[in-house]
């Protein structure tokens, strides 16, 4: 029933026109997490909201051929290593963990700003798990578990057992 | 001016109850889902009224931005499911 | 400086009144297609003159200019709401009140 309506050329055209803006303004809210609302889990959201919007207007098989989940699984991976590698570099250089003022030695800063560099670079990868994890809830929810990306490999495996 | 923003604020509210009226009583649920939406434009200008009464608009503009587009989203969502599984409900 | 802020609450005071009406319309348009029309209209005019009303008020500085971005996202963006929703609404088959009906109606009505 899905490949039998046609896409929508006002809502897909829409839709392209908005998805840049809206990316920038995500990380807009990321960068100015101590200024006004906003952070990692916010921005996150958003930029995840963005790729609802882009398989709302073109359809699940489409943006799945541009973002496959082999990549969303990576970032987020990524995101967590990034938040626990700076925790573990505060450990690694004397301190406690997340312990951001022993980084100011490492980029040459007094403490004070080391610790806001810290907590951006921890947000950053909030902002990346986040918004990864969010992707595959909504990809497993639109496919209703069917995936049509790994089917040569399950052939494979039926043959096998 | 705070006595125009505060007569403002509360005539945008008494037009939410209105509108809840469809979205409670209105039959099926096309009529729900435009009454949504319409829900949400007045609650984003009530966002800013609030954020002009308390003198600080730097903060409620960029949550009323945020609110606008998960309108937007929210209501392409329910048209896109309703369409693709054609039943009246 | 008083000039612009005369202006602005003019704008505020002509979106109120578009509001009013696309609520009085949402209530009592007798069909779904016409109540779309009236809050899908009514509701993103009222929405822009808001926002114009609001941008003036604050003067030139950067949260006026947000102000204005809000503005013409509304505008490009209520109105593709308002069409995907009247399709699926097509899709489905919902009721089309057309105008012989209504006055069968009215005729039916007034007999009794």
């Amino acid at each position: 029933m899905m490949t039998a309506l046609k896409k929508d050329i006002i809502v897909r055209t829409i839709a392209r026109l908005f998805v840049p803006f809206i990316q920038i303004y995500a990380l807009y809210v990321i960068m100015h997490g101590h200024h006004s609302p906003g952070g990692g889990f916010q921005g996150g959201v958003i930029l995840a909201a963005c790729m609802a919007l882009l398989m709302i207007s073109h359809g699940v098989e489409e943006t799945r051929k541009r973002i496959s989940e082999k990549t969303m699984a990576l970032f987020s991976s990524g995101g967590v290593f990034i938040y626990v590698g700076i925790g573990v570099l505060c450990l690694m250089m004397g301190g406690y963990f997340l312990d951001y003022h022993m980084l100011g030695s490492l980029l040459n800063v007094p403490p004070a700003e080391a610790r806001s560099l810290g907590i951006l670079g921890v947000e950053i990868g909030v902002a990346i798990a986040v918004m990864a994890v969010m992707y595959s809830i909504f990809y497993t929810i639109a496919t209703a578990g069917n995936d049509m990306s790994g089917d040569e490999h399950n052939i494979h495996d039926d043959d096998g057992a | 001016m705070t006595l125009f923003f505060q007569i403002l604020g509360m005539c945008l509210f008494l037009l939410v109850f209105l509108v809840l009226y469809r979205v409670v009583f209105g039959p099926g649920i096309f009529n729900r889902a435009a009454a949504v939406s319409a829900l949400g434009n007045k609650t984003l200008i009530i966002l800013l009224v609030i954020g002009f009464l308390y003198h600080r608009v730097e903060m409620f503009v960029d949550i009323s931005i945020v609110y606008a587009l998960l309108n937007f989203i929210g209501t392409l969502a329910v048209a896109k499911y309703l369409e693709m599984e054609q039943r009246k409900l | 400086m008083i000039v612009t802020k005369i202006l602005a609450v003019i704008f505020m005071l002509g979106g109120l009144f578009f509001f009013l009406t696309a609520t009085i319309g949402i209530l009592r348009f007798p069909d779904f297609f016409t109540r779309l029309h009236a809050t899908g209209k009514g509701d993103t005019l009222a929405v822009f003159l808001f926002l114009i009303g609001f941008s003036l008020y604050e003067g030139f500085t950067l949260t006026s200019l947000k102000i204005l971005f809000i503005a013409v996202f509304m505008v490009l963006a209520q109105p593709t709401a308002t069409h995907a929703l009247s399709r699926a609404g097509m899709r489905c088959g919902e009721t089309i009140l057309l105008h012989e009906e209504k006055k069968e109606e009215k005729k039916n009505d007034s007999s009794i």
